[in-house]
Order: structure tokens, then C-alpha cells, then sequence
């Protein structure tokens, strides 16, 4: 039962991304033409698992503690895709800075969501428009080490977006063709330990010309 | 939103008054009061042509720089002798850097072109004398904004390009997250830096107490750290990023996110030349805006499209704010296109596309936890 709503949310979440493509088109026109071209071509390789050195990410984007001044709250997360980092507030004039990749989904939308659920090792169902490109691709692969959607999943309010891990670390830090917000696994394993259902999460977009 | 038009009333007084002066001989009273007249129309006359001359001269004194660097074709740019992600040359004389891109930035906005720059590489001891004396026309070397050196030496900072101080580097494995957690801790400290006082001054601040390993150079800290003589390393954070570069495992050493002292680093000119140091200044706050505003060297095209009126007065295609300047109306645009804005500058220079990797920290956008912040164009 919870293995079957896991999957059924899963595929709402896909489906969702695939749903909303009207709205999805009209706000990927207006998405920066630079965060298109920038778009690091890499398909989804389910199985591969990266080994440790791959994991290990460039200094800058390596979890760190940094001087970060807010009026948010200790707590929140601030995500400023154009940056590729994602904030949490520490308070005391800090937050801990992750690295992140942006997929296509992620560049949608700001403004402030709230974590609805937490998943730990989510089941992967490639939507069709992903099945069409790359026809070799599992249905269905439950979730573990070699997963495209990582460690761990934060579904944010009962939107399309979440924060998830990845199995390709090396997309950290660019714009990538799908997901929101990946980290690499133990980034998001840390971050997950953090944050409660509940967490507001603050979603920052390059300003539009 | 008010734009602010030149006022029409200063804007033709030389004119009207060297008009005036040129009808002076031809006008031959014939009053009887002949003589006093002619003493008001003397005393009129060289009134008008006083205060002709003194504008004169002052627009004459007021457009040297930008006239001297337009006529020359180049800007002459004193930078370091070599800071990496500050300034360096290539062996082919190419210069990179962030300090070089200020000064490639001011000459896009003057030439359209951000090659033509001369760097003159000077020592700290020389750099002040070398614009003083006008051998550079604009500084752009890591310098520390602070009064005595606009006061003593006659010159102005135009901006804080670079907002530095003194930070801490710790082992990772010493589990430290605040500068408040180093009571007891021993500090390899530089003799007779600012740096020293700055660590006793913020410890006996806050109660604390450190043991210190004095030594005269920083390789000689580098080593001492390294080998565990002690616990910190302090001095001003962009140092320690590319001192950490150097020690034998990188990433097991970590700068805490305290920054304990001010030292503002920024562009300099000479005193008395109003319009070369608002060109000077403008240029790092239209980088700065044109980062607020999402304008980049990628989307400065489609930027100069755009509907939005504080875009539109950064790019050009709205007010004169170029030409009041004395530069074209697209000098904003030219920056961002040859250069870029000031994120671009800093990640490509000292931030996560650089090896130095610093996080903007203070150096963020206001808007984004840090404190650059420019005025705005309009």
C-alpha cells in the first residue's frame, strides 16, 4: 500500500510536469534564452552508480557555510537557481550553501512553497516524452543507489517541484533538461536530515527582462 | 519615476556670457554719465568674463582625464603585479582579473572596446604616487579605501569593487563554525600586519583567549600551518582562498564565514576631476545594476528589446544618462556586452568559476544576503 501511493505520487508528479504543458510552454518562452543555450545535453542514466570521487563536487560547490544576510527565518531555504545554489538559513547572519543542478522545471516558477513530504530512495517512472528520446529507458525503477532521482525527495506544497538527488553529480552546477532541483546524494541525504514537512522554501528566478 | 533633465539655466551660461562679452566694444554709450557708466559696464564686463572663465576652466579641468584618454586612444590602468583572480598577465601580455575588468569595463564604456587598456603593473609602495603624478588614469589595484590615503594623497575612491577583510582558516576536523568558537586557539599571525591587531582587538572584544606564532612571511605561515604549529590562519579572506590552494590537502581546511575587519577594496582617481570619477563610479554601479536586473553579457540583446524602463535606462534605449556622462548613450550596454556585470566578473574571476571559489558573501547583491548595492540609473 504505501510502496503503491509512493509510485501513484511519483506518477503524479511526472505526469504533472507532462500535464501542465500549455502553462509549461508559455513560461519556458519567457524562461532566459542564456539558461537554454546553457543547457547541459545529458540524458537520464538509470544504474549508473557514481563512485565516491565522481560524488566528490568542484570546491565551490561543495557544502559550505557561508555569510549569508536574510529576514528569513533560521530554517528556510532559499534556492536562487541563477546561482546554482541552494541556501539554508542558519541565522546569525549564515546559511549553509549547497550546490545544486536546475533542471528544466525548476527555472518555472518563485515565489514561496512549504516541503509537503519527504521520501527517502523515490521510485523512478521516465515520463513518455523521456521514453520517446530514449526508448531503451526502464518503465519503472524502484528506488536505490543508480536511481536519476537520488536519495532522497522534498516535494514542495502540491506542486510539480521538488528537491531531489541525483545519480550524475557532474550536472551540479548547470542547467539540466529535467527535474527541479537536484543535489548530489549526500547533500540531499544531509539536507533531508534538517528540514521538517513544513519548511518554507523560498524560490529565487533570474530577474526577467 | 522623476528623470532628472540638465538644468536648463547652467547649461547656457557660458554661452550667453561669451556672447555677452563679444558685443562689449561695439556697445559705445553716449550718456552723459559716460564714465560711470563705462565703470559698471567695465565692472559688468569683467564680472561676465570672470565668471566665463572660471566655467571655462572648470569644464577644461573637469573633462582632462576622459579628453587625455580619448585623445591617447587607451586608458592607462595601474593594477598588481600579479594577484591571482585579481590580476595576472599571460606570456603573451594578456592581463585577466577582476581588478583588470574594472578597468576593461570603463574602457568599453568610452571606446566601445575593452582592449584598449594599458596595464601598468605597480608595487604597493609606488601605486599611489603613479596616479597622483597622472602616470595612470585610474588605479585598480586591491587598494584599501580609507581616509587618510584620500586625505594625504589627494585622491578619491570611486567604489567598493570588492568588500574584503580579515577571516579565519581552520582544519576541518577542528569541528569550528564561528569565529566565537577559537577561545584558547593558536593563531599563525603575520608580525606587524593590521592583521595582528584586528585578532587582539576581537578577541579581547569578546572575552577570548589565543596564543599567537608570530612570523615575518606569509609562505612562512603557510608552512607553519600546514605542519601544525598552529590552529588558525588569519588574514584577509580573498588571501586565504588562494593560500589554501596551496596546502597539501585543500579541502580538509575550511574559512570561516566571519569577517572580523573592513577593508574595502575599490577603484581610485585623482581629486578634482568630477567627471572622470563619476565615469569611474558609474561604471561599477551600472555592472552592479545590470546583475540586479538580470541583464548579462548573454542577454544584453534581448535586454536591449526590453519593455522594462529601468532596463531601458541601463541599456540606452531610454533618457540620455550616457551622454550626461560625457559617453554615449549605450555605455552601460557596451559594458555588459564586452565585459559583462558584476556577478559575471566575480564568478569568472574569484568565485565558483575560478579556482579560487570565494562565495560572494558580503559581495552578493543587497538583494541576496550581501551589501553591493548601487544607486539607480535614472
Amino acid at each position: 500500500m504505501e510502496r503503491e501511493r509512493r509510485t501513484i505520487a511519483v506518477w503524479l508528479c511526472v505526469w504533472g510536469l507532462l500535464a501542465s504543458g500549455t502553462a509549461g510552454e508559455q513560461a519556458q518562452a519567457q524562461r532566459p534564452m542564456s539558461l537554454q543555450a546553457e543547457e547541459l545535453p545529458v540524458e537520464e542514466q538509470p544504474g549508473i552508480v557514481p563512485d565516491p570521487d565522481e560524488e566528490r563536487l568542484p570546491a565551490a560547490y561543495q557544502r559550505q557555510l557561508v555569510f549569508f544576510r536574510t529576514a528569513e527565518p533560521p530554517g528556510t531555504i532559499i534556492v536562487s537557481t541563477s546561482e546554482r545554489f541552494l541556501y539554508l538559513v542558519q541565522g546569525n547572519n549564515r546559511a549553509l550553501r549547497y550546490g545544486i543542478g536546475v533542471g528544466r522545471d525548476g527555472f518555472q516558477w518563485s515565489g514561496l512553497l512549504r516541503i509537503s513530504r519527504k521520501s527517502e530512495w523515490p521510485d523512478w517512472i521516465p515520463p513518455p516524452e523521456m521514453i520517446d528520446r530514449q526508448p531503451y529507458l526502464p518503465r519503472y525503477m524502484a528506488g536505490g543507489p543508480g536511481n536519476p532521482l537520488g536519495a532522497r525527495a522534498l516535494y514542495l506544497g502540491n506542486t510539480v517541484y521538488r528537491i531531489h538527488g541525483t545519480n550524475q553529480p557532474q550536472t551540479i552546477g548547470h542547467a539540466v533538461s529535467s527535474g527541479c532541483f537536484r543535489l548530489v546524494n549526500g547533500d540531499v541525504m544531509d539536507l533531508y536530515d534538517r528540514v521538517p514537512v513544513g519548511t518554507k522554501v523560498v524560490v529565487r528566478q533570474s530577474p526577467e527582462l | 519615476m522623476p528623470i532628472d533633465l540638465p538644468n536648463p539655466s547652467l547649461a547656457a551660461l557660458p554661452s550667453a556670457a561669451g556672447r555677452t562679452r563679444l558685443s562689449l566694444p561695439i556697445r559705445q554709450p553716449r550718456a552723459r554719465s559716460r564714465w560711470s557708466f563705462r565703470d559698471r559696464l567695465l565692472a559688468w564686463a569683467s564680472l561676465l568674463l570672470a565668471l566665463a572663465s572660471a566655467l571655462v576652466v572648470a569644464s577644461l579641468a573637469a573633462a582632462q582625464t576622459l579628453t587625455a584618454v580619448r585623445e591617447r586612444g587607451a586608458l592607462v590602468c595601474g593594477v598588481s603585479h600579479g594577484l591571482l583572480g585579481f590580476s595576472s598577465v599571460d606570456d603573451k601580455g594578456n592581463w585577466s582579473g577582476f581588478d583588470v575588468d574594472l578597468c576593461r569595463a570603463v574602457a568599453a564604456a568610452i571606446f566601445n572596446d575593452a582592449g584598449k587598456v594599458r596595464f601598468v603593473p605597480l608595487d604597493a609602495a609606488a601605486r599611489f604616487a603613479a596616479l597622483k603624478s597622472g602616470d595612470v588614469d585610474v588605479l585598480s589595484r586591491n587598494s584599501t579605501w580609507t581616509m587618510s590615503r584620500e586625505t594625504t594623497f589627494g585622491l578619491v575612491f570611486a567604489a567598493v569593487t570588492y568588500y574584503d577583510g580579515q577571516g579565519f582558516l581552520v582544519r576541518k576536523a577542528l569541528n569550528v563554525e564561528s569565529a566565537l568558537e577559537l577561545d584558547g586557539k593558536s593563531f599563525c599571525l603575520q608580525t606587524g600586519t593590521t592583521g595582528e591587531l584586528n585578532v587582539a582587538d576581537y578577541f579581547r572584544a569578546n572575552n577570548m583567549t589565543y596564543s599567537a606564532v608570530e612570523l615575518a612571511s606569509l609562505d612562512e605561515i603557510l608552512t607553519a600551518y600546514d605542519g601544525g604549529r598552529c590552529d588558525v590562519f588569519a588574514t584577509d579572506v580573498s588571501q586565504l582562498h588562494a593560500e589554501r590552494l596551496k596546502l597539501a590537502k585543500p579541502e580538509e581546511h575550511v574559512i570561516l564565514p566571519d569577517v572580523i575587519s573592513k577593508e574595502p577594496l575599490g577603484p581610485v582617481v585623482r581629486q578634482g576631476d568630477d567627471q572622470w570619477f563619476t565615469i569611474v563610479k558609474w561604471t561599477h554601479f551600472a555592472m552592479v545594476n545590470a546583475e540586479e536586473l538580470g541583464v548579462s553579457s548573454k542577454t544584453i540583446e534581448r535586454a536591449m528589446q526590453s519593455e522594462k524602463p529601468e532596463v531601458k535606462r541601463l541599456v540606452g534605449t531610454a533618457g540620455n544618462f550616457g551622454e550626461q556622462a560625457g559617453l554615449a548613450s549605450d555605455w552601460a550596454a557596451r559594458i555588459v556586452r564586452l565585459v559583462g556585470n558584476y556577478g559575471e566578473v566575480f564568478e569568472r574571476n574569484i568565485g565558483t568559476k575560478s579556482p579560487l571559489g570565494i562565495p560572494r558573501g558580503l559581495n552578493h547583491l543587497w538583494t541576496m544576503g550581501g551589501i553591493q548595492y548601487a544607486p539607480p540609473i535614472r
